[in-house]
């Protein structure tokens, strides 16, 4: 029969002690979440109507809407996709699918890692010389999402890769062995078992290109623009830069008015990444291993 | 047979699509030319940066088809716009330097200046401060390299709720127009800051932390005055009256920290941005100014009343 010692319950005791620790600690995350949803709805969810969301700036942007801002931050993220994304799942593919382990992607990989930890700041500046000045696109959409794209290119490579790397060895090898060929391999079985994870990176990448700030402060973004874009040579205005201009650069600014472009502008991000998780719960339960 | 079939089908169509979004990048230049619309971009001073956008703002209704695109970001920044030749218009809160007219000169054009108002820098400190008036050589004891007075008691008052009087200097950020013309007009071109102020990124900053630190002093735009606030007479010698800054008193150059504002162009303006200038100099434009809070080129009438009528708001 078990007898507990006192040594046993001591370190049951200690057990119990550093559960809570490490709950209390993780309770403690969640906090700042709720502080700032809640204080952010309370404050700036008045603010929130149909003038706000589809008007433009009115009375030194102290009045009005936040219409040519909210759009902005839509191409900016559209545009940055559309480069970044055929870009990223093609080297992703090529790094897990056909690339040997050898010294060329050993660096390739290194590269990505550097390219992630890059400050977004330095990618501002990159992006000021290359695509405003030496490009010649001036500040533009372009060049603005361009620099995003570069920014973000890290994240869609390294989920696409994790979502290729996940499906197993032996689905390829199946195929194979049918006679299929790589690309057949790829595009039949590969893809279609990893799609969850790419898109979930994609997603993620959404997000935060949307709450970029430093980026596109120099390539793109502009303080005011009184007409829409409407090419992708126009500067624009984006919603991160708004909020950062309302809330310290113009005078007389009613106080709900920054709570409530930051308000929409986490609204968007929660938006995409509950769309990114709808999808993986789908296909996920489409997932037949 | 079928499987390959199949497989050279998917593969025209990943090509396709790579084609489409090649040319749905390349596109978008011949649109922009199609439209009739043009864009000024403008750039610079975070002083002028409230004005440059009501002008931008306005002109929508004088001509709705030319956009104009305003940014911040400080003097500086708008100036090294005009030099790497990515803005129309430069706004600066200060003149250029010939090191920087230069550096446009060796691309090939003359950098162009207008003055198209100007601002009176208003010396901020708490309302609940009892100074209500300093002169040009206090300011520099406090502000400047070396200069003694480091608390309220040395000016002879008591600030309530300034625990051991303190004076805390609110500056400003180094590539602002405003820090280096208050140093112009206040240290003098040789001398240097202090160390240890706050130093803001904006103007607002600085009334909104001044506003809310009863230690505090602060030097910025007479335009972002708030009711909350007290702004200091200035004497340019001890003894002679103190001038309160306000439009009046800068547009006849009695208040002694006031300066011009310019706008910078490359090369003599053509065209749109001509016809932009001359109407931000034309009464409609220095009206704007004006309601703003700063002190139009000259005396005009507005809706609101004369300029050079005392204490406009």
């Amino acid at each position: 029969m078990f007898v507990a010692t006192d040594l046993n319950r001591q370190n049951d005791k200690i057990q119990q002690r550093w559960r809570i620790l490490f709950m209390v600690m993780t309770l403690l995350l969640i906090l700042p979440v709720l502080i700032i949803l809640l204080l952010l709805i309370i404050r700036g969810g008045p603010m929130i109507s149909w003038t706000f969301l589809f008007e433009f700036p009115e009375q030194g942007m102290t009045a009005g809407g936040i219409f040519p801002a909210l759009l902005g931050t839509i191409f900016l993220v559209s545009v940055a996709l559309i480069a970044s994304v055929p870009l990223g799942i093609a080297a992703a593919l090529y790094l897990s699918e056909y690339a040997g382990d050898n010294w060329l992607t050993r660096v390739i990989n290194l590269a990505i890692i550097n390219l992630a930890g890059v400050p977004s700041i330095v990618h501002a500046l990159f992006g000021v010389g290359a695509f405003v000045i030496f490009f010649g696109f001036g500040t533009s959409i372009l060049a603005a999402s361009l620099t995003l794209a570069i920014m973000t290119l890290p994240v869609v490579i390294v989920a696409t890769k994790e979502s290729l790397q996940a499906v197993p060895q032996a689905f390829r090898e199946a195929c194979w062995s049918m006679g299929a060929t790589r690309w057949q391999t790829i595009r039949r079985i590969v893809i279609p078992n990893a799609v969850s994870g790419i898109l979930t990176g994609i997603i993620l990448e959404v997000s935060r290109t949307a709450g970029e700030t430093a980026p596109i402060m120099f390539t793109g973004a502009a303080f005011f623009l009184p007409f829409l874009p409407e090419s992708v040579f126009d500067s624009t205005m984006a919603l991160s830069l708004h909020l950062y201009v309302i809330s310290t650069q113009v005078p007389g600014v009613p106080e709900a008015l920054p709570y409530g472009v930051a308000l929409l502008l986490i609204a968007i991000v929660l938006v995409m990444n509950a769309i990114s998780i709808a999808f993986r719960v789908y296909l996920r339960g489409k997932k037949k291993w | 047979m079928t499987m390959q079939l199949l497989a050279k089908n998917t593969q025209r169509f990943w090509l396709a699509l790579f084609i489409v979004m090649l040319l749905a990048g390349c596109g978008g230049r011949g649109e922009g030319g199609s439209s009739g619309r043009v864009v000024l971009e403008n750039k610079g001073s975070d002083t002028l940066v409230n004005v440059a956008q009501a002008w931008a703002e306005a002109y929508r209704e004088v001509n709705p088809n030319l956009a104009i695109a305003v940014t911040g970001g400080g003097s500086g920044t708008g100036i090294a716009a005009l030099i790497n030749g990515t803005v129309h218009i430069a706004n600066a809160s200060r003149s250029m330097k010939d090191s920087e007219k230069e550096l446009v000169r060796e691309k090939g054009h003359e950098p162009i200046e207008f003055i198209v108002g100007y601002d009176a820098l208003a010396v901020y400190v708490h309302q609940d401060n009892p100074l209500t008036e300093t002169t040009i050589a206090q300011l520099a004891e406090i502000y400047g390299e070396g200069g003694p007075t480091e608390t309220w008691t040395q000016l002879g008052i008591e600030v309530p709720g300034c625990a051991n009087q303190e004076i805390i200097r609110v500056s400003r950020q180094n590539n602002s127009g405003t820090y280096v013309y208050f140093r112009e007009a206040v240290l003098g071109k040789q001398r240097d800051y202090k160390l240890g102020s706050r130093d803001m990124h904006g103007s607002k900053d600085v009334v909104d932390l001044v506003e809310k630190t009863p230690c505090a002093i602060g030097y910025s735009g007479l335009a972002y005055a708030t009711d909350h606030i007290k702004m200091l007479g200035v004497s340019t010698v001890a003894g002679e009256a103190a001038v309160s800054p306000s439009t009046a008193t800068a547009i006849d150059r009695t208040y002694p920290i006031a300066r011009p504002l310019f706008m910078y162009t490359l090369g003599q303006p053509t065209g749109n941005v001509k016809e932009y200038l001359d109407w931000v100099l034309s009464d409609e434009g220095q009206c704007i100014i004006h309601e703003k809070g700063y002190a139009p080129v000259r005396a005009i009438n507005c809706d609101g009343g004369d300029t050079t009528a005392e204490a406009t708001e």
